[in-house]
């Protein structure tokens, strides 16, 4: 797997797409895509809000990420970093981002690369590419 | 030898930060900063001690006032600023300048141990604009943060459990002897 994170709009999937010569339709949307499709997908975009949606949809999205491991181990993941700033006051929104981390954890374990894209530049801080 | 480790929520900082006692063989002391004062603090703090069993500890419960933390030569893990912080400003004690006093308990702990870990968290991008009181806890962290990082010989952002190490003196750090370089070589190792 190869796993490419940062802030929002730091242009993640313009460097996959660039960088993996993926085609529009070969990028799903974790904001609306079906879930069973994610496990023969070659990349999935926001993966932050496939969490989210999955969480809603009372789907353990850890279990869910070691079941892309299994299934889908040549998968692209984009996800945003969110993890960063003053603890949520909601329950939900403390637990969203929480399971973001701990699935981004296991995403980042298993992945051959990590490229961290940080004010527009892209850092592998993992592997190579 | 001082390091701060720093990261988002779950980013693996805790992992990382004990690991960096792995090699230490001196006393290990834990400064556990948060307040046991509702069930999820409650539930973090047994995840927390769960994770840390074994790895020979002894736990000091300090929520203010790290300055009277009496310990000598030995191996000091605080964890972590934020609660710490936030403690100190919301505790009601009326006191001037909480980065000031934090300060000073650092600088008293970092010259009485041998190998100081200190946690904090990255509460600075979010992009979200907060109340007053909360802005303003965002900027003492942050000041904190950059005071204690330049103190350090090394400092460590945690992203996605993957540590990017940085610092003045990391190349050429004692911590090499304490196994930082091996955690950093092959990041798999400590899953």
């Amino acid at each position: 797997m190869i796993f490419v994170i940062g802030g929002v709009f730091e242009g993640k999937k313009q460097f996959a797409e660039k960088q993996f010569s993926l085609l529009d339709d070969e990028i799903l949307d974790g904001e609306k895509c079906d879930f069973e499709a994610v496990f023969s997908a070659k990349c999935v975009n926001n993966c932050h809000n496939l969490i989210k949606r999955l969480i809603n949809n009372k789907i353990d999205p850890i279990e869910f990420t070691r079941e892309i491991i299994l299934r889908n181990s040549g998968l692209i993941l984009i996800m945003d970093e969110i993890g960063c700033g003053i603890i949520p006051i909601e329950r939900d929104d403390r637990e969203y981002r929480e399971l973001v981390g701990k699935c981004g954890c296991i995403i980042a374990e298993k992945s051959e690369a990590v490229i961290r894209i940080f004010c527009g530049i892209p850092n592998v801080i993992k592997g190579e590419i | 030898m001082m390091a701060l480790v720093t990261g988002g929520s779950k980013c693996g900082k805790s992992s990382f930060a004990e690991s960096l006692f792995d090699n230490y063989n001196g006393a290990k002391f834990y400064v556990a900063t948060m307040l046991p004062n509702d069930p999820e603090s409650l539930k973090q703090i047994e995840i927390h001690r769960k994770n840390r069993m074994g790895k020979g500890f002894e736990t000091i419960e300090k929520f203010t006032d790290i300055d009277e933390i009496n310990v000598r030569r030995c191996g000091i893990l605080l964890e972590c600023l934020g609660n710490l912080l936030a403690n100190e400003i919301f505790s009601g004690n009326k006191i001037n300048d909480p980065v000031d006093k934090i300060m000073r308990g650092i600088d008293k702990l970092k010259s009485n141990s041998d190998l100081f870990v200190i946690v904090s968290n990255d509460v600075a991008r979010d992009g979200i604009l907060y109340d007053d009181t909360t802005e303003k806890y965002i900027r003492y962290l942050v000041d904190l943060n950059s005071k204690i990082a330049k103190l350090s010989d090394i400092f460590v952002e945690c992203v996605y459990g993957i540590p990017i190490i940085g610092g003045k003196n990391f190349e050429n750090s004692e911590l090499a002897g304490f196994g930082i370089f091996d955690v950093f070589a092959n990041p798999d190792a400590k899953g």
